[in-house]
């Protein structure tokens, strides 16, 4: 029945669109085959009064249906005015090429389709296709803003009727892509539909003030407040700091100060704040790879100079934006060199590639990943490494952000082969690899039963992979690694590790990437990595 | 008759050149953008296997070396192979690339007999048995060409029609334009070949039909050849009017979005058109956007909601 859905549905006033049945879901293998609870939870009757649901029963953002007609007309005007402004210079030139040339030339043949890991671990949910929400766009541009003739649109197929429920499912169904774009990866003509879910998220955003409360409120607007979308002020950060510093001498009898605001410093070291709360190991490991290595770095404490984070990547490009040039100007401001990236994805290719036609004049800092430098260390013999302490089977996970959108494929893999002597693959891999199934913010969404549907969902497919580069090892018994050089994709893992049980029923951990160099260097006496569950 | 025909293939070349024309300078004209690579980056050192410059320590101070020949020659096969799709769908694929082809080589057939008929005003006599070389080469060239064109433009045009309704994904999103545009094709393509194959199968008809458009002399041509000629000139004129542009419009996105890695250098031409843009006022209405100010006044604004307030007051 899902199968049977098609576009004109979407105006469909009333009821659920379609439904996440666990049967139609991509197998996984075994003991994951046989679920012993519903994948995804139900909403109360109390919440679908409160929040809109009716795409597939799952809740990113949540709209609260208007309450009278004329409220239902002003929620339309005002799409349509902010979809106009999506294709004016002055509003969008961050992305109007990309997106006129998708909308123009996509021929609709699927083949981005099979690339999808949600359309494909869904069991080909109709809804999910990447050409979905770009085939809804086109319809209501020809329809509303084109005004085109009625026959030529009945000639294109491009009519669609226009209500409150058809915006709603449009806004909730751009929050089910990852942005990825490993649909953009296989098109033959160019076109990138992961980039209209975005734009789609960017009307919504930048004109109607529409976006998921952990991406927006609690995120990128918490960041520019109080200094990181953690929640943590920068009082807060020197606690965090000084605890590393105790538990990193408490692990390895090292005194290591961090350098906090270092004027002049040569490289301004950026992390994910979520490391600093979910993963100190992370930021623990930096702080003593960097001091074995002799380098001259520092962090700062100024709002927003302490988060790489910039989640307007996936939203909204004032966000963004805003994000962007103050991190540059902390960096300006302690008179560094240069900005370096830790270990997270997006903000990799935010803070490096996507902001640099945003950071002008002495705003432009030249700013680079992390990874380079740690290869370097490992490589170089800066620091002693005894592989044989990483001696258990490791995978490595490819963040989509830095690797297909960036590529940096290779410091990773260099690093491992050193270090892990049972460095396997996963397949595919590089820059084919699959989403963890957290990105574009999901891995931070818990609305209701979001988390559920990425765990399902979204993630299937990563989780298959990473279940079958252990296949030969696949019982608890044997402790495995997940090498996720990235906040967000960890995140993801914690979730979907817990909700299925993996832990327990595979032995598969996650981690970093600096967290296996600590663990193989000589002069620590005790293993850095801890084999426990969090 | 013969001269109506004669301006309308004119007009036809002219019109198709033209909005061809024009759709490419407008897509160029298009402001820079965020940058949006995809990688593997074609004309990178290590585009083997995706890898880029950032896999380099303090990569703004190393060179950036990009083959762009190889860049083309990769676009460039895509458009005669289309491997993805092999990948993909290979039933859709058997149909698709034949269909092209009959696209490429038709408009190539006719360039060809352009050629040909400058050479016969030059004195070159063309035809299987012809004393000189050239000759023999443009008669075999032209067969080829043309007949290939013929046949993998009917087969295709048929089998796109049956794929796009027989394959479930396919179908769903097909419009009567597709359908539409099948049959027409199949007609032009059937056309040609029925006259080919039938009546003409030499293709001097053709050589003639261009020296006449050549000398501005109609020439007298069979009804069927002429049906097809006339067939063709229409079809010059609609195809700017569907997604054809892709040949070349592809090619661009390839070198203007997917690998478009160039980074934006202080003092260089993109920071001066960056700076132009970001002076543009702004009319996005979301509560965090001061509406009327320009690109980079609401970039370096805070942007919470009380900022906002202030802001305005």
């Amino acid at each position: 029945m899902n199968k049977l859905i098609h576009v004109k549905d979407f105006s469909r006033p009333g009821g659920q669109l379609t439904e996440i049945d666990p049967a139609e879901l991509m197998p996984l293998p075994p003991p994951y085959d046989k679920m012993e609870k519903a994948p995804i939870r139900q909403l109360t009757d109390e919440q679908r009064k409160r929040m809109d649901a009716s795409l597939d029963g799952i809740v990113a953002i949540g709209l609260t249906p208007p309450a009278t007609p004329e409220e239902e007309k002003a929620f339309i005007e005002k799409f349509l005015a902010g979809l106009e402004k999506l294709f004016t210079v002055e509003n969008n030139w961050t992305f109007l090429l990309p997106l006129v040339h998708t909308l123009d030339y996509c021929v609709k043949c699927q083949v981005c389709s099979d690339a999808c890991p949600t359309y494909e671990a869904s069991g080909h949910q109709e809804i999910y296709r990447p050409t979905m929400r770009p085939e809804i766009l086109r319809r209501i541009i020809s329809t509303y803003i084109k005004k085109e003739n009625s026959l030529l649109r009945k000639f294109k197929d491009s009519d669609i009727d226009l209500n409150w429920q058809t915006l709603a499912r449009l806004a909730e169904l751009a929050y089910r892509c990852t942005l990825c774009r490993r649909c953009a990866q296989v098109c033959l003509l160019g076109c990138d539909n992961a980039l209209i879910s975005r734009e789609i998220r960017k009307i919504f955003s930048q004109q109607m003030g529409i976006a998921p409360k952990e991406i927006h409120e609690k995120g990128s607007v918490q960041q520019l407040k109080v200094g990181s979308s953690t929640g943590m002020t920068p009082a807060a950060l020197r606690n965090v700091l000084e605890f590393a510093e105790e538990e990193i001498e408490e692990k390895t009898g090292r005194k290591i100060k961090i350098p906090v605001d270092k004027k002049g410093a040569d490289m301004l070291l950026i992390h994910n704040a979520g490391e600093f709360l979910a993963w100190p190991e992370n930021l623990e490991a930096f702080a003593i790879t960097l001091d074995a290595a002799g380098v001259d770095w520092t962090i700062s404490s100024e709002i927003t100079g302490y988060d790489s984070v910039n989640y307007g990547v996936w939203y909204d490009d004032f966000q963004f934006a805003r994000v962007a040039i103050r991190q540059s100007q902390v960096a300006k401001n302690l008179g560094v060199r240069k900005i370096s990236l830790g270990e997270c994805g997006h903000a990799h290719k935010a803070g490096i590639v996507i902001a640099d036609r945003v950071l002008t004049g002495d705003l432009n800092i030249p700013r680079e990943s992390i990874l380079p430098l740690l290869e370097d260390i490992v490589l170089s013999g800066k620091i002693k490494l005894d592989p044989s302490r990483n001696n258990f089977p490791v995978t490595l996970h490819d963040p989509c952000n830095m690797v297909r959108l960036m590529g940096i494929v290779k410091p990773q893999r260099r690093i491992l082969e050193k270090i892990c002597p049972q460095f396997r693959e996963m397949t595919p891999q590089g820059v084919e690899n699959y989403c963890c199934g957290g990105g574009s913010g999901f891995a931070i969404t818990q609305s209701t039963n979001f988390p559920d549907w990425r765990s399902a969902v979204s993630g299937r497919m990563k989780l298959k992979q990473i279940l079958d580069a252990f296949q030969d090892i696949p019982g608890a018994e044997i402790k495995k690694y997940v090498c996720a050089p990235c906040s967000n994709c960890k995140g993801q893992f914690r979730d979907m590790f817990e909700y299925y049980g993996v832990w327990k029923k595979s032995g598969i951990l996650y981690g970093g990437l600096v967290e296996l160099i600590v663990n193989a260097m000589v002069d620590i006496e005790k293993p850095f990595i801890q084999w426990e569950w969090h | 008759m013969g001269t109506l025909i004669i301006y309308l293939t004119y007009v036809a070349y002219a019109f198709i050149v033209a909005v061809y024309a024009f759709k490419v300078t407008k897509w160029l004209a298009m402001p820079p953008h965020i940058r949006w690579d995809l990688y593997p980056v074609i004309h990178e050192k290590h585009y083997h296997y995706g890898g880029s410059y950032y896999e380099q320590q303090e990569w703004w101070t190393k060179p950036r070396p990009k083959n762009r020949w190889r860049s083309l020659l990769y676009s460039l096969k895509d458009n005669l192979y289309m491997g993805q799709y092999y990948k993909s769908n290979p039933l859709y694929w058997l149909f698709l690339l034949p269909w092209h082809l009959g696209f490429i080589l038709i408009i190539t057939f006719h360039i060809l007999c352009f050629f040909a008929a400058t050479a016969m005003l030059g004195g070159l006599d063309i035809g299987a048995a012809s004393g000189q070389l050239a000759g023999v080469a443009f008669y075999y060239l032209l067969l080829v060409t043309g007949g290939i064109a013929f046949v993998t433009g009917t087969f295709g045009s048929i089998g796109m029609g049956i794929i796009r309704l027989a394959d479930r994904s396919l179908r769903k999103y097909s419009m009567p334009m597709n359908f539409f545009n099948y049959l027409f094709f199949l007609v032009v393509y059937g056309s040609g070949l029925f006259a080919w194959l039938v009546l003409d199968p030499t293709l001097d008809e053709y050589r003639a039909y261009w020296l006449g458009l050549i000398t501005l002399s109609p020439p007298v041509l069979h009804p069927m050849t002429l049906l097809h000629i006339i067939l063709f000139d229409i079809f010059l004129i609609y195809l700017p009017f569907t997604r054809s542009t892709h040949y070349i419009t592809r090619i661009l996105a390839y070198f203007f979005i997917r690998w478009d890695d160039e980074p934006n250098q202080p003092g260089s031409k993109m920071e001066g058109k960056i700076n132009t843009l970001l002076a543009q006022n702004v009319s996005w209405e979301g509560p965090h956007i001061a509406t009327g100010k320009t690109w980079v006044e609401v970039a370096i604004e805070p942007g919470f909601p009380d900022a906002k307030k202030d802001n305005k007051g």
